[in-house]
């Protein structure tokens, strides 16, 4: 942990994490349309969330640890710090696991590859999943399915995330942090997605890294 | 007075009790040791130590077919002790519901020096690589949940884990960490190779001329004292046309990586036929016929095999009695590697390796 300037005596802080599709709050098996004018549906969605670091003017807090962000499971889209920092006006946080953890064995807790978050065959986390079908994706099923991962140079699919409040310091009394993370930005972002020429990602590589590229790009801070 | 003794008696005696009980199980640990004159292992053993009550648990996971689905497929199915942990005469092993691997069991040994894991390396920890077979479909077709819970619910293994770490808790990290203890300690360093090197042993004429020539043909890759640097490389072998297993490239994505597969090792290969990677060869006769008439094309090809190796027929009957010379029986009968419960069964008394604690 990291402080310098004044401390304050360790409170709470929440941060939530809201997954829309484009403007409405995401919804498993609703019908969305992405960029690419496709209809989809969502079946599955997690996320790896790591190194936390809250900050404001004067200080930088770092803090460790790793979360998997599920859709179907509400609990897990909260995670609660314990903070010495008054205020919060960014914060920073790795999507993904970073190489170290992908590298030393077999970890526990949210990175417990029993959490279907990884691979056994070409070790290594998977940092993100967006599953789901289509009607164009000519798959068994019409799914599609994106398994995002890939830590080695060239295939690296981690993406730091920065967010700041542009104009109001987050203040003390509402200790909740609200992060918006909107699944059409996959599809639509510096690469263009479409799900019936490429329904399945399943290795890492350059589908993979196109996807982290577009993923880096769908976290917001909500605005109340 | 006599009460207050009393109380004070009782009072000692639950505080003895109490210490007993939190008290933390005794470990016996075990050294590894590296054999003279080899080079340093690369398993992290800091973050694993091993101990007896680690190694015995390790052992009976490897020798439990509860790992799989249907309860048949112990990793020791495929990995069997007398082959030196290879598939006994299998091209290819059976898996569950009757498919087979896509490639031939590797012998297993020697691992703690092995960096990375499988023919095309794609694993990078040997405590990751039992998560491959327990949940690949062709082979014990199981969730790593399930495996969990199985292991949760017996009474036996809760002792033995609370044992080997401490406490009863059992997750995926200590499975692991458990069953790398016992692959780790399957170290083969006593055949009649080793025991010429430490001079307690000589070759017959056809051993030396063999190794004679191994070192001239053989050892750019099969590497003493390991038999092999853990290198990828393609020898020219034709491609399969049914398995399209294109090796190295799987992981890498690289075409420079096609077709080229790990650099095995030769220790115990006179036990551990069929040969490569998908068991294509029967005998070590079919492999040095391979290597002498191989012509390969193809841009991967390593540049020290473009034209094969040539042999005569002389020199494969030297190579081959010096391979054989790389059989370790006493690691294949060590009594320690075979099923838990075994060294009970044998008649000849083990050495108490709890004493030197
Ligand atoms: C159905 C047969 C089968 C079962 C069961 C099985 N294996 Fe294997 N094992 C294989 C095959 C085949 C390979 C090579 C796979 C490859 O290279 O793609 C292999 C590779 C390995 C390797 C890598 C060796 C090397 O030289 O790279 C290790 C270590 C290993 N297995 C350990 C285990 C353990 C531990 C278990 C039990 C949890 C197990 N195996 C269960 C067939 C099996
Ligand atoms: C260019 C590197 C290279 C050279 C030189 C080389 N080998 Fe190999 N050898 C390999 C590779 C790689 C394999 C595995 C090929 C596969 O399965 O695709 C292999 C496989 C083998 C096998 C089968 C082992 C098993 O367990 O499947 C034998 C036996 C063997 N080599 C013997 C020899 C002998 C004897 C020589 C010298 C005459 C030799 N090799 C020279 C790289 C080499």
């Amino acid at each position: 942990m990291v402080l310098s300037g004044a401390t304050f005596a360790q409170h709470s802080i929440s941060i939530k994490f809201e997954n829309y599709a484009g403007t409405e709050l995401l919804h498993v098996q609703q019908t969305y349309i992405n960029g690419a004018g496709e209809q989809f549906t969502v079946r599955n969605f997690r996320y790896y969330i790591s190194n936390i670091v809250l900050k404001n003017k004067l200080q930088s807090e770092t803090h460790e640890g790793y979360f998997l962000i599920d859709q179907s499971d509400d609990a897990s889209k909260e995670i609660i710090l314990q903070t010495n920092l008054d205020s919060v006006s960014a914060i920073q946080f790795l999507l993904g696991v970073d190489s170290l953890r992908n590298v030393t064995g077999v970890q526990t807790g949210a990175l417990d590859p029993a959490m279907d978050m990884y691979w056994t065959w070409n070790t290594g986390y998977v940092m993100a999943k967006l599953e789901g079908s289509s009607t164009g994706a000519n798959t068994p099923r019409h799914i599609f399915s994106y398994h995002v991962g890939g830590y080695k140079e060239g295939e690296q699919t981690t993406r730091n995330i920065k967010l700041s409040f542009n104009t109001v310091d987050f203040v003390r009394p509402k200790k909740i942090i609200y992060i918006s993370a909107d699944i059409l930005k996959w599809f639509d972002g510096k690469n263009k997605i479409s799900i019936a020429a490429t329904p399945l990602c399943h290795e890492p590589g350059k589908l993979a890294v196109m996807l982290a590229d577009n993923y880096a790009a769908m976290f917001s801070m909500q605005k109340e | 007075m006599k009460w207050i003794s009393t109380i004070l008696f009782v009072a000692l005696i639950l505080l003895v009790a109490i210490s007993w009980h939190d008290r933390k199980p005794a470990v016996h640990s075990i050294s590894f040791t590296v054999p003279k004159g080899w080079p340093q292992p690369v398993y992290d053993f800091k973050s694993n130590p091993i101990t007896e009550e680690g190694f015995q648990l390790g052992r009976k996971l490897f020798y439990d077919g509860r790992l799989s689905k249907d309860g048949n497929f112990a990793c020791a199915s495929c990995h069997q002790q007398f082959a030196a942990f290879a598939t006994y005469d299998h091209e290819l092993s059976h898996g569950n519901n009757n498919s087979f691997t896509r490639r031939n069991a590797p012998a297993l040994f020697n691992l703690a020096w092995q960096p990375e894991f499988m023919w095309d390396g794609g694993i990078n920890h040997l405590d990751a690589q039992p998560l491959a077979p327990i949940t690949d479909t062709n082979e014990m077709a199981e969730t790593i949940g399930n495996v969990i819970s199985k292991l949760k619910a017996d009474t036996g293994y809760r002792r033995m884990f609370k044992a080997a770490f401490g406490d009863e808790t059992i997750n995926t990290q200590r499975m692991t960490k458990a069953i790398s203890q016992f692959v780790v300690m399957l170290v083969s360093n006593n055949s009649k190779y080793d025991r010429v090197k430490r001079g307690e042993d000589s070759f017959n004429l056809p051993q030396r001329l063999g190794y004679q020539i191994f070192q001239k043909k053989c050892i750019g890759c099969h590497t003493e004292p390991l038999f092999t640097d853990y290198s990828y490389r393609n020898i020219g072998l034709p491609e399969d046309d049914f398995l399209h297993d294109k090796g190295r490239m799987k992981i890498t994505s690289k075409s420079s990586d096609s077709l080229k597969f790990k650099v095995p090792s030769l220790r115990n290969v006179a036990l551990s036929f069929p040969y490569s990677h998908d068991g294509r060869f029967y005998t070590l006769l079919d492999v040095m016929e391979f290597y002498r008439h191989s012509n390969p094309a193809g841009a991967s090809v390593d540049s020290s095999v473009k034209h094969g190796i040539p042999l005569s027929n002389f020199e494969i009957g030297q190579l081959t009695a010096f391979m054989k010379s790389l059989t370790d029986s006493a690691f294949i009968n060590n009594p320690r590697f075979a099923p838990p419960g075994f060294e009970t069964r044998m008649p000849a008394a083990q050495p108490d390796i709890h004493k030197s604690n």
